[in-house]
């Protein structure tokens, strides 16, 4: 179980909530209102004496033990390297004992295999959010977040995403950080909805899509279409 | 390709004893009475030594510098210790004489001082913060080029033309004695970056990845910081600081290999070590009434071949 209790940093004020062992969940919130800076602390990019993992601080942790539990994958692929290929990234990715043959197959399920010997840096940023969420796969760690894996694909990628996180084969817990309500809503996980630093709503899904209440967080920005959450672009304010 | 520069390079490392002002009597080199035997095995043998692994180091320091300070203008020169190390000298010279080995030993020490004022003030700074550290090189450089200056305006004027030359860098160097200690440095710090070959690479990614795959950042950084820092100090130490080649070495090899930089660590150790006995060799052969000082040549050689890489590889991409 990952928890936290009364995490103060940065932006954050008195930030609390568990995630049980098998719990999915998505964080949702404006921009700026330290859905990143969350993500950090948990995976104590930002040190902190407030995030809980089976009752031990997180800190407290070995290095090499830390990073089975809890992996981070921002939204934009951080190369300095300027010859480091994907294959080479994604063999970073793996630790000892895994299986080879599975990037092979992450390579294949994700359709980069093309890419393989091209250098990380001349990726599009499609391909480099696809070659992240490949090398979170790879790495496989208890918790996996994913910030904002899906800004930066097209429509049909997506939806391969999507039914990726949906099957649930490939990551073990998954915290997604996005804006994409219509994304969130069909995943169903848990949602967290931080405004302004601070846990406004935290609860089951079905309770967060309610009408009044994705009124109050979101005013006439969201229209409910047939069950899909589009942006109205429309709205007058 | 690679077989002909391996060839070429290490006839580059064979021949280079056997020219120089003075001709050699080759017949003689094995007769030890003679002055040509003298000449190879007590001057230009150690001075090609010398050469070879101050390229290397400085080559590899360069290397891992850049890999940790993600900064490809990074160099041991940039962060201040061969600053210190050039201080160190030049107040051995103004007051102690320029007796040589209080010209190492304040060297050593200049460049080791440097190297504990920047591992202490980067735990006072956050982890990672490798740039505020670069900064805090760069302002500790400023510091001691005024330091430089008293001792400029403090020494007479033998004493300031000693330190001008040391500040240009020179293998005038006799004797075994001088080049084991910089043999076995180079060599030592060849292994252990090789050791550490893994990490390093995780490096070349970001900071935060290579955190996240459970490596302890800062340790890792400040293990490799002080590894490269004291092979420096020594090199420094020894031959003055020679700029440029820890700067241009490790983009010149990039460009020709294109693979990324912890694949690197041999080809860059192999061919540094050669470039600088190269521009050796040219500085002893041009005929002037004493040698060129190396800095002077490896700029002039390095720089205009530097950039037309440059200018070439753009060409390429475009």
């Amino acid at each position: 179980m990952l928890h936290v209790a009364d995490l103060t940093c940065q932006i954050l004020k008195n930030v609390s909530f568990a995630l049980e062992e098998g719990k999915n969940l998505t964080i949702l919130g404006n921009n700026g209102s330290g859905k990143t800076t969350l993500a950090r602390a948990l995976c104590h990019l930002i040190p902190s004496e407030s995030v809980f993992w089976e009752g031990k601080k997180i800190g407290d942790i070995a290095p090499h033990l830390r990073s089975q539990v809890i992996n981070y994958v921002p939204t934009l692929l951080d190369i300095y390297d300027e010859y480091l290929s994907v294959g080479d990234y994604l063999d970073l990715n793996c630790f000892d004992g895994n299986d080879p043959r599975m990037r092979e197959e992450i390579l294949g399920v994700l359709e980069i295999d093309h890419l393989k010997h091209s250098p990380c840096q001349s990726l599009s940023s499609g391909e480099s959010s696809l070659l992240l969420i490949a090398g979170a796969i790879l790495h496989c760690a208890a918790y996996t977040i994913l910030d904002e894996p899906t800004a930066n694909l097209d429509q049909a990628k997506k939806v391969k995403i999507y039914r990726l996180l949906k099957n649930g084969s490939y990551f073990q817990n998954t915290i997604i950080i996005t804006h994409d309500l219509n994304l969130a809503y069909k995943l169903g996980y848990d949602v967290l909805y931080l405004e302004e630093g601070s846990v406004r709503f935290f609860g089951s899904c079905g309770d967060f899509f309610d009408p009044s209440r994705l009124e109050g967080c979101f005013g006439n920005a969201v229209q409910n279409i047939g069950g899909n959450f589009v942006v109205n672009y429309d709205e007058v304010r | 390709m690679k077989y002909v520069s391996l060839i070429l390079s290490l006839a580059v490392l064979v021949i280079a004893p056997f020219f120089g002002e003075i001709t050699l009597n080759i017949q003689e080199i094995l007769n030890p009475a003679s002055s040509s035997s003298m000449l190879f095995w007590e001057i230009r043998s150690p001075r090609v030594i010398i050469a070879f692994c101050s390229g290397a180091i400085l080559s590899l320091a360069g290397l891992v510098f850049q890999s940790i300070f993600r900064n490809p203008l990074t160099t041991p020169f940039t962060l201040g210790v061969a600053s210190g190390a050039t201080l160190g000298t030049a107040l051995a010279i103004v007051f102690f004489g320029g007796l040589l080995f209080w010209q190492y030993a304040l060297s050593f020490f200049g460049a080791l001082l440097t190297v504990i004022v920047l591992f202490l003030l980067s735990r006072s700074l956050k982890s990672a913060q490798t740039s505020s550290l670069l900064l805090v090189g760069i302002a500790l450089s400023f510091f001691y080029s005024a330091a430089l200056m008293v001792l400029y305006y403090l020494s007479d004027f033998e004493q300031s033309y000693s330190i001008v030359r040391f500040t240009m860098g020179s293998l005038n160097i006799v004797g075994f004695d001088t080049a084991y200690p910089i043999l076995i440095v180079s060599l030592l710090f060849l292994v252990s970056i090789l050791w550490q070959r893994k990490p390093l690479r995780l490096l070349l990614t970001s900071l935060d990845f290579t955190f996240l795959k459970g490596v302890h950042v800062t340790r890792l950084v400040m293990s490799l910081l002080l590894i490269t820092s004291l092979a420096v100090a020594v090199c420094v130490s020894v031959v003055g600081p020679i700029g440029f080649v820890g700067l241009i070495v490790p983009h010149i090899i990039k460009l020709l290999y294109r693979r990324s930089s912890d694949t690197l660590i041999l080809p860059t150790f192999f061919y540094g070590g050669i470039f600088l006995v190269a521009c050796d060799l040219v500085a002893r052969n041009l005929g002037a009434a004493s040698d060129i000082p190396i800095g002077v040549v490896t700029s002039f050689i390095g720089g205009p071949f530097f950039i037309y890489l440059i200018l070439h590889r753009q060409k390429g991409s475009r």
